[in-house]
């Protein structure tokens, strides 16, 4: 799975916040489930889209729902630059990684 | 999916707007003393609607603009505010009121008086008392919050303010559709709307009623299809205020709102009030729900605004949205200041909103989504 594109999503705010991160593959449970060790997370599969949320103690909280090719990244007020690469680093590791195990 | 944004933009338009807008783009276009001698119907027709919403005779005082935006800013500029002049306002006002008067305030030397709440949420009187008694030149307040909902007695506050020699506009955005809105019984000398909300038309229509004997100088000029012999910008009512080719398809559309809500405008605002009491009610009952600037028996339009604990705001207006399908809104709402007052800062709120088209299963539907989030 990879990031194919990053777009800004407009706020109450000063846009530079939120992202929404365009996926070369949709989640499936699997893939979600990788990401229980970033951080917080919750997988809510009883919703009637089932959908996940990931909390980390940088503040950055990211959402995205099964089936889905999309995720919402919200990132923390300060260290922005730094989050969101670590994000992507992380993120992308995490899930290729596991894809190549299984 | 379950619409409850309609404090942003009313949705589904009333019934024949579609139609309407449909058929004037597909028509032989026609425009005021530009092309058909019969052009002028439609925005006689429209202003006479709008006058009697408004409970005035003179229709001509009502001006036809692309949004509440334009038109307070055709207010407030054109009113020619001085250095040293004092205009009070709210914190319950939007974006659309505070920007223009803060640019004001910063290029002009006006002095802007914001009023506050109170603890209990009320607008503070002793406060907007004491700015009347200094003699402003403008009082602009909100008819209806797009945070909380909450209702402002103009009437009684523009009548002090008449009483100070004070002109006092309106901002009607959220009101003007929902509750009545009297330019008399307000005591509003000035009032602003939108076409898109509460009166359920297309968006890019919105317009200003301008009291007679208060003539506002021009901020825009230029084409206006009648006088076009003179060297500047007509000078009466309502051409002196609008210029430009007028909107048509909007004005279309929002006449046959207009037409639908003499009609069937009672109804299907009580029918929005009994959702509204039912989604208020259903999130109170919900432990982890914290409801912002709301109290039983006060007058309100249809917003409800609150949190949900453990999420934050966003992040639960994305859940509501993609996985249980209901469209809301979450944020400032272009309201910044409100929010300190209210204790929503600084992420402001969840936003619902609904109408006298939404159900009462989706009522129902809506209360268990926020039910199983804050379990």
């Amino acid at each position: 799975m990879n990031v194919v594109n990053r777009v800004k999503v407009e706020d109450c705010f000063d846009g530079s916040a939120v992202f929404n991160y365009e996926l070369s593959e949709p989640w499936t449970e699997q893939s979600i489930q990788r990401l229980a060790g970033l951080g917080h997370f919750q997988y809510f599969a009883d919703f009637p889209r089932p959908l996940f949320c990931l909390r980390t103690d940088a503040g950055l909280f990211v959402n995205g729902v099964a089936g889905s090719y999309d995720c919402r990244v919200v990132l923390p007020r300060t260290n922005r630059e730094q989050v969101q690469k670590t994000l992507d680093d992380v993120l992308i590791e995490e899930l290729n990684t596991h894809e190549e195990h299984h | 999916m379950i619409y409850l944004n309609n404090a942003a933009t009313a949705w589904p338009k009333a019934p024949g707007v579609v139609e309407a807008v449909s058929e004037c783009l597909a028509s032989v276009p026609e425009h005021p003393g530009r092309t058909a001698a019969a052009a002028h119907r439609l925005p006689d027709a429209c202003r006479g609607r709008l006058a009697r919403l408004f409970g005035v005779e003179h229709a001509d005082r009502v001006v036809i603009t692309q949004h509440a935006t334009q038109a307070l800013n055709l207010a407030i500029l054109g009113l020619c505010l001085h250095a040293g002049d004092e205009v009070v306002t709210s914190v319950m006002e939007h974006n659309s009121m505070l920007r223009p008067l803060s640019r004001l305030e910063d290029m002009q030397g006006l002095r802007l008086t914001v009023i506050g709440l109170t603890p209990e949420g009320n607008l503070d009187e002793n406060a907007f008392e004491q700015a009347i008694a200094r003699g402003p030149r403008l009082v602009a307040i909100n008819h209806a919050s797009n945070v909380t909902g909450q209702v402002m007695p103009v009437a009684a506050l523009f009548k002090q303010a008449h009483r100070a020699g004070a002109v006092t506009l309106l901002d009607a955005s959220q009101s003007l559709g929902h509750i009545p809105v009297n330019a008399e019984a307000l005591n509003a000398d000035i009032i602003a709307f939108t076409g898109h909300k509460g009166l359920r038309g297309p968006a890019g229509i919105g317009g200003l009623y301008v009291r007679k004997g208060l003539e506002l100088e021009q901020v825009i000029v230029g084409g206006t299809g009648v006088r076009s012999d003179l060297r500047l910008h007509p000078g009466e009512m309502p051409t002196r205020l609008e210029a430009g080719t007028p909107n048509m398809p909007a004005m279309a559309g929002l006449n046959a709102a207009l037409c639908w809500i003499e009609e069937h405008g009672a109804a299907f605002e009580a029918a929005a009030s009994v959702r509204t009491a039912q989604l208020r009610a259903g999130l109170k009952s919900i432990s982890g729900v914290r409801l912002f600037g709301q109290r039983e028996g006060e007058p309100a339009i249809g917003v409800v605004s609150f949190r949900i604990l453990g999420w934050p705001v966003e992040e639960a207006g994305y859940v509501l949205t993609e996985s249980f399908g209901i469209v809301c809104r979450t944020g400032l709402h272009c309201a910044p200041l409100i929010h300190s007052a209210i204790g929503s800062a600084p992420d402001g709120t969840l936003r619902f909103s609904p109408s006298g088209a939404t159900t009462e299963q989706e009522i129902a539907e809506t209360i268990d989504a926020v039910k199983r989030m804050a379990a």
